[in-house]
């Protein structure tokens, strides 16, 4: 019977690699950790389909480089597309460059602005910013209260590239979290960009704790900018007893500071799932079936406390 | 006229016609800014820039703040001081910060711990091979080597090929940056050995940058090498008509830059624990800027390690002051790049006064 399920299998690959597909990928920058894991979450998925060929294009956070990219995806006649767009105000031109041309098109990880007039060959795939620095400011709120400090703390947030929208949609979670009842006792000191970068994050910390302002908690628009505000506290012999870091991503660096008791809050995004979720998309608009126009993946909290289970995700 | 003007070899024979050297305005221009930030600082956020305000430590200055001024752009700093060999003897070198993230990943990959937390090194490249917790001096020599070789080959461009050093620096710009992305794949490599960890930890980066910046202050001044950088940059015809070697010059200056930012790069990677494929975009503008600001001249032939110093301790200057006073970084673009220019409208305006004279 095993055998027989297996021919049928096998017999069903066979059928599948016939029609090799080619999907053309455009991703904004190659040099960002958390999209390196979902462009390698997308390359692994490929590989283990038969068939399936994936050309990934950087388009080094050039708007202009990236729709150059897509015309060139569909004049070289791919199957179709998959774009993490450099910046999502401007989608509207990509999604008709695509639709003109009738290939396929799926966003993934930054949600287009045209989001909900997409033709309907057309699909978005990634998570809902707002979670992310919500779950984790919340999470940072509840920490400083069950410290003791109900009473008036004060914080600083390290911003990722200001042109960004997932920098600008996480500094703005955090800023709500802050203005709700329950946790406006919470008072932001300064709040400034490091770039997504860990070295210029521990050149910004370094900077605010010479000023000797009192401090009880960091918000980071990512693990990297925590990892540098860590090494900061640490070099200046602060406790990370003391102080409240929180970052998003879960990426390998992030949960091993989270083990050593060093970081406590930050927010897995599923990469791999976008990554390969997207992928899946295109395939099926490519064989022109019906999927789901918005597949919103979900945000995960990561504490101490289940941060066992993230250890491999991403 | 003009070859006096300007000092042959960046020599000046005539005192009346320099009476102030470049070095001494650009550190009067940061005593300047330190003075601007301290009555801004009283006037803007009731607090001092320079003095410690503080009950619970008991030192005059803010010892943290003067730390981190100088600190957090030492190791561009590394960098700076090979640019600024490059630029004295009429070159330029955009491939630094390139460089620095190329071999930040190559160098991070040998320098690798095995275990972390008890777990196997996730993010170790050469696990399989066995190439984890290798000593320290391997990822090193491999650091400093890996950078030589960027360097060689710049200068070998430069000077056989006789391309323009813009053009052959910013082919290297491009392709090193292809490796660092091509070497792990686009991934961050992290958690290196204890003993490398130790080269960029605390004020380690500013000891190294103090110890190339005196090597080579000296260097410069005193040596034959020093001598035959400033001719060429002055007038590479009469320098290589008086006998100087001048391509194979070029490369041993523009190998020296190269293993200047292979240093910056191991320094860096120990100092973040992390080698990532985006490390140093941009640093080779910024050490550019440091090199111009202390007085170092773009056409070649003028300038000194020491003015580069003093450009890297006000760049320092303005990102603390910036900080300090809770301004945006917006701010702090616009302020350095007037710095820039005005630095070398300043300095030609100097020159052509001396001139005149």
């Amino acid at each position: 019977m095993k055998r027989i399920l297996l021919a049928t299998g096998l017999a069903a690959l066979m059928g599948t690699s016939a029609l090799a597909e080619n999907i053309g990928v455009s991703m904004a920058r190659f040099d960002d950790n958390f999209l390196t894991v979902l462009r390698n979450g997308m390359e692994e998925t490929a590989a283990s389909m038969d068939g399936v060929e994936l050309q990934i294009e950087d388009a080094r956070d050039d708007v202009a480089r990236q729709l150059d990219q897509i015309n060139n995806f569909i004049a070289s006649g791919v199957d179709a597309i998959i774009i993490n767009a450099v910046d999502t105000s401007a989608t509207e031109a990509m999604s008709s460059a695509a639709e003109s041309a009738g290939v396929p098109l799926v966003y993934v990880n930054r949600e287009p602005i045209n989001v909900d007039t997409l033709p309907d060959n057309q699909a978005f795939v990634a998570s809902n910013e707002i979670e992310s620095g919500t779950l984790a400011a919340f999470e940072a709120c509840q920490l400083l209260r069950a410290a003791g400090l109900g009473g008036g703390a004060r914080g600083y947030m390290l911003m990722g590239q200001l042109s960004n929208q997932a920098a600008v949609a996480r500094s703005q979670d955090v800023r709500d979290i802050l203005g709700i009842a329950m946790c406006d006792f919470i008072e932001l000191v300064d709040e400034q960009t490091a770039n997504w970068s860990r070295d210029e994050a521990q050149n910004l910390m370094t900077n605010w704790i010479s000023s000797g302002e009192p401090f009880n908690v960091v918000f980071a628009n990512n693990d990297e900018m925590a990892i540098g505000a860590i090494q900061a506290l640490k070099a200046a012999g602060i406790s990370m007893d003391d102080v409240v870091v929180t970052g998003v991503d879960a990426t390998q660096d992030a949960l091993v500071a989270m083990q050593a008791g060093e970081l406590d809050v930050t927010v897995f995004q599923d990469a791999n799932g976008q990554g390969s979720g997207a992928l899946k998309a295109a395939l099926s608009l490519a064989a022109g079936e019906d999927v789901d126009q918005k597949v919103y993946i979900p945000f995960i909290l990561v504490t101490p406390d289940n941060v066992g289970d993230f250890l491999s995700a991403n | 006229m003009s070859d006096t003007a300007h000092g042959v070899g960046g020599l000046t024979f005539d005192a009346k016609k320099r009476s102030v050297p470049t070095e001494l305005n650009v550190f009067l221009a940061l005593i300047l800014i330190v003075v601007i930030f301290e009555i801004l600082g009283w006037w803007m956020v009731d607090n001092s820039f320079l003095f410690n305000t503080s009950d619970r430590i008991d030192t005059l200055f803010n010892i943290q703040r003067i730390k981190i001024m100088i600190l957090q752009f030492s190791i561009i700093g590394i960098i700076a001081i090979g640019v600024t060999q490059v630029i004295i003897m009429g070159g330029i070198d955009l491939s630094s910060g390139s460089v620095l993230g190329a071999v930040a990943m190559v160098t991070m990959s040998f320098a690798q711990a095995s275990e972390v937390n008890g777990n196997p090194n996730p993010r170790a490249l050469f696990l399989e091979q066995g190439w984890v917790d290798l000593p320290v001096l391997v990822p090193i020599m491999v650091g400093l080597s890996a950078g030589a070789l960027a360097g060689f080959i710049n200068g070998f461009l430069i000077a056989v090929t006789r391309i323009p050093p813009f053009i052959a620096t910013l082919g290297m710009l491009l392709s090193a940056r292809g490796v660092a992305l091509w070497w792990s794949n686009g991934n961050p490599l992290s958690f290196p050995t204890e003993s490398y960890k130790i080269i960029g930890a605390g004020m380690m980066p500013v000891y190294i940058f103090l110890f190339i910046a005196v090597l080579f202050g000296l260097i410069m001044k005193y040596t034959v090498y020093g001598k035959h950088t400033y001719a060429i940059g002055s007038n590479e015809q009469s320098a290589r008509m008086s006998g100087i070697k001048v391509e194979r010059h070029k490369i041993l200056v523009y190998t020296i830059a190269g293993i200047l930012a292979g240093l910056a790069a191991i320094v860096l990677s120990s100092k973040q624990e992390t080698a990532q494929t985006g490390m140093g975009v941009m640093y080779e503008l910024d050490a550019i800027a440091m090199a111009v600001i202390g007085g170092v001249s773009l056409s070649g032939g003028r300038g000194s390690v020491l003015g580069a110093t003093i450009g890297m301790l006000i760049l320092g200057v303005i990102l603390s002051g910036f900080i300090f006073l809770r301004l945006d970084a917006y701010y702090q673009e616009i302020v350095k790049g007037a710095i820039i220019v005005g630095a070398v409208v300043l300095d030609q305006w100097r020159q052509q006064r001396a001139m005149a004279r």
